[in-house]
Parts: C-alpha cells; sequence; structure tokens
C-alpha cells in the first residue's frame, strides 16, 4: 500500500492514514495547521477553506485520496507572502477582523478571488466570499479589506 | 494507499468498480457531509475522459467529473444550465461538485438535475462490459434510488446542442448563498409560424424524483398562443391537482404555491 503523497505549504508531505479521512482533519491533527478550522464539517462555513493546486476548496469536503499529488496552501504558508502581508495589514487597518475564527479561510477566499481577478467590484467581492460565513463583522468590513488590498496590492495579483 | 484507489483512466477504474465493493468519489461535497465510516473510494478526479466537455453534432457532452466551476468557463454549456450552477452554494463547493455526483446522489434538489429533466438529457453510463445511453427522466427511480448498476459508472451528461435558448430557470432557497433549493424550477419553450413547439416544465425539490408531466405538458404544444393562453387556466389546475408535494421543512402548501407561481410566470414570460 502506497502512502498519499502531496505538497503541504511548499513541503512534500505523506500521509499513510485511509484515503477516506477528512483533509480538514488531517491538517490539524497530524500536520498541525490550526489555521484551518472546523466551523460545520458541511461545506456550509468556508472556516477550512484551503487552496488546492490554487483554487478554493472547503477541506472538510475533500478526502485524503483526493489530495494525492496535489499543492495544498493553508494560512501557515500563505502568510509567508507578500500578498498575505497587504492582505494583514488591510484586514487589520478597516477592522476586518474581530473573532477570528473566520478569518484564515477569509484570507485564503481573498487570495483565490484576487488570483483570478485582480481589480474585483464590490459584487464580485461579495460573490468571492459568499461561501465564507463571519459573525462578527456584518461583512462590510471585510469588503472593505479586500478592495483595500486589491488597490494597495495591485500588481501583486 | 488505504481505503481508495486513484485510478488514471477509465479502463481501470471500470475494473476497479467491476471487481469490489468501492464507492465512486468525484467532487466529494456530498459524500464527505455523510463520512461514511471505513468506506473505501474510487476517486475519479485524474481520469482524463470524465473531465471533458465536448461537442458534436448534436449534443455537448459534459464529463462526470467536471466541476461546476469548469462548466461557467466553458462557452459551450447552455446558458439554462450556467444560470443554474452559479446559483450552486458557493465558490469552493463550485470548485469542487461535479455533475456525476449531483446526479449520483440521487436526490431530487440537486440543482443540474432539475435542468437535466427540462433538457430531455440523456446521459452515458459505462462499465467493463459496455455501456448504454438512457434518459434522465428513467434514470431517477425514486428518492436514492437510481437505475444504475453497482458496476456502472456515470460517464457523461448529454445535452441536446439546440432548443435551449428560451427558458426559465428559478431557484428558492432560504438564503442568496449555501442555500438548499426549497423548489428549483427550469421550464424550456420555443415556438414556430405562431404555434407553440417545445414546452417543458421541471420541478425540483418538491417531491422524491424531479416532477415533469409530459402529457399536461402536450396540452399545449401544437397550439396558437390564443389557444394556449385559453387553455392556461386549465392547464395550471391540471398542475395543480396532479402534483403532490412531499413534506419538507418548509411545508408543503407554501412550496406547492411556489411552484404554481413559477409555472404561471413561465408561460406569461413567453406571452401565455
Amino acid at each position: 500500500m502506497d502512502a498519499i503523497q502531496f505538497v503541504l505549504n511548499g513541503r512534500q508531505v505523506t500521509y499513510t492514514g485511509s484515503a477516506a479521512d477528512r483533509l480538514l482533519d488531517v491538517l490539524r491533527e497530524i500536520f498541525r495547521c490550526t489555521s484551518v478550522k472546523c466551523g460545520c464539517k458541511e461545506g456550509e462555513c468556508g472556516a477550512c477553506s484551503v487552496l488546492i493546486n490554487h483554487t478554493l476548496y472547503n477541506s472538510c469536503c475533500v478526502a485524503m485520496g483526493a489530495v494525492e499529488g496535489a499543492d495544498v496552501v493553508t494560512l501557515e504558508g500563505f502568510r509567508e507572502t507578500e500578498r498575505f502581508a497587504v492582505l494583514e495589514k488591510a484586514f487589520g487597518s478597516v477592522s476586518a477582523v474581530q473573532c477570528g475564527f473566520c478569518t484564515p479561510g477569509m484570507l485564503l477566499a481573498a487570495e483565490a478571488l484576487l488570483s483570478k481577478n485582480p481589480h474585483p467590484d464590490e459584487e464580485k467581492i461579495r460573490e468571492g466570499f459568499s461561501g465564507n460565513l463571519c459573525r462578527c463583522t456584518g461583512y462590510n468590513a471585510i469588503v472593505n479589506a479586500v478592495k483595500q488590498a486589491a488597490e494597495e496590492g495591485s500588481g501583486l495579483w | 494507499m488505504v481505503n481508495g484507489v486513484v485510478p488514471s483512466t477509465l479502463k481501470e477504474a471500470l475494473e476497479i468498480l467491476a471487481e469490489r465493493d468501492i464507492i465512486p468519489y468525484a467532487g466529494g461535497t456530498d459524500l464527505m457531509v455523510e463520512n461514511r465510516k471505513n468506506a473505501e473510494y474510487l476517486f475519479l478526479n485524474k481520469i482524463p475522459e470524465l473531465r471533458q466537455i465536448r461537442v458534436d453534432e448534436e449534443e455537448i457532452r459534459i464529463g462526470a467529473a467536471v466541476t461546476f466551476t469548469e462548466a461557467l468557463a466553458d462557452p459551450n454549456v447552455p446558458m439554462l444550465m450556467k444560470e443554474a450552477v452559479s446559483r450552486i452554494a458557493a465558490p469552493a463547493i463550485r470548485n469542487a461538485g461535479t455533475f456525476g455526483g449531483n446526479l449520483g446522489n440521487g436526490s431530487a434538489k440537486a440543482d443540474t438535475v432539475v435542468v437535466e429533466f427540462a433538457a430531455d438529457a440523456k446521459l452515458r453510463l459505462v462499465s467493463a462490459i459496455g455501456e448504454r445511453i438512457v434518459n434522465v427522466d428513467g434514470f431517477y427511480l425514486g428518492r436514492k434510488k437510481l437505475d444504475l448498476r453497482k458496476d456502472e459508472l456515470i460517464a457523461e451528461v448529454l445535452l441536446p446542442k439546440h432548443g435551449l435558448d428560451r427558458y426559465a430557470y428559478e431557484k428558492v432557497g432560504g438564503r442568496n448563498a449555501l442555500a438548499i433549493s426549497r423548489v428549483s424550477f427550469a421550464g424550456v419553450f420555443d415556438s414556430a409560424d405562431g404555434r407553440i413547439t417545445k414546452l417543458s416544465a421541471a420541478f425540483g425539490a418538491v417531491a422524491d424524483t424531479v416532477l415533469r408531466y409530459k402529457d399536461l405538458e402536450a396540452m399545449l404544444i401544437g397550439k396558437t398562443f390564443e389557444e394556449a393562453k385559453h387553455l392556461k387556466p386549465e392547464y395550471l389546475k391540471a398542475y395543480d391537482e396532479r402534483m403532490m408535494l412531499t413534506k419538507g421543512r418548509v411545508s408543503a402548501e407554501y412550496r406547492k404555491q411556489v411552484c404554481m407561481n413559477l409555472l404561471d410566470a413561465f408561460l406569461s414570460k413567453f406571452g401565455i
């Protein structure tokens, strides 16, 4: 039986457990990527968002077998980037973070959105974040943070 | 790999499926919510034959492992289907969810399936010993009951290339995004020389399977617009009498009224 191999935050890693295990659980329990939050386990909250091959997924709805050979990025990896620095500053400056539970997912959703569309209008921002729930901010601050990051980070995406 | 196989060709996948009890896994967005313990999955995400959208003379052929996001980006996918797909859940789910999975899950709430019913879609089912093509309405036998053998995979959804330009699609959910349909509706219409040549109306999320009544549609097909307007009350009454809704989280009475309103609006949209 071959183990599952994938790249996690730039490092080649191996998982010897079940291919039916949730990526969410494996990231948290085995690889200690605790930025990946468990909110609902049914793909409805976006707190467990990760990037797989540069595309946004809910890691609760991904089985380990599906990430064989894939490139997985969590906030632990993304925070080493220049893009993260721009987003961090923008989220902080407009108070787009309160309790912070949704924030890792929000930042990866921002990265996914801006990678596809570096200058989204408000409607596109709201659509891009429609799978990420926040119970604190009321979303307006998050939308403003993404607008600000798109401006200040112009050219990065 | 423990509890899973990742075949790289369709042939390999079908051989494995013929030999053992293994669950086809496409996007995972329904399966992982169930989180079956000790399940063994046949991962279909690396099979090129299932990941293509192809167009031939008559049909648009959407591979079973094509994701909703991929379909939205493809110029060949009909607008009616795109409208339904664009309202499924949210981006991360659309990045994972697939056409085959939406069918294979066997739910009458599946948003692509109501479109497939209205569009007279066919499905290509394949196994190690051959293949067959079935109509989507015959494929759905009941709630979670499909005309799909254990050794078969859904390979493609076949949509007609022409005749889907005039349509109505509505999804009624509890919120804008991440909503499971309470009622979904897809209708297709066409006319020529002042007469109705095509009319189909399909209702999702209201019963064990998607509902479509071809005998009632026949009341208006071939009629002029004037005749159809005259027959409209009778047509609506026939649906009202025929449609039996299953109970859900939202009352059957409310959902029934929504169905009737949507059907009325669909006819009005095309001048009936």
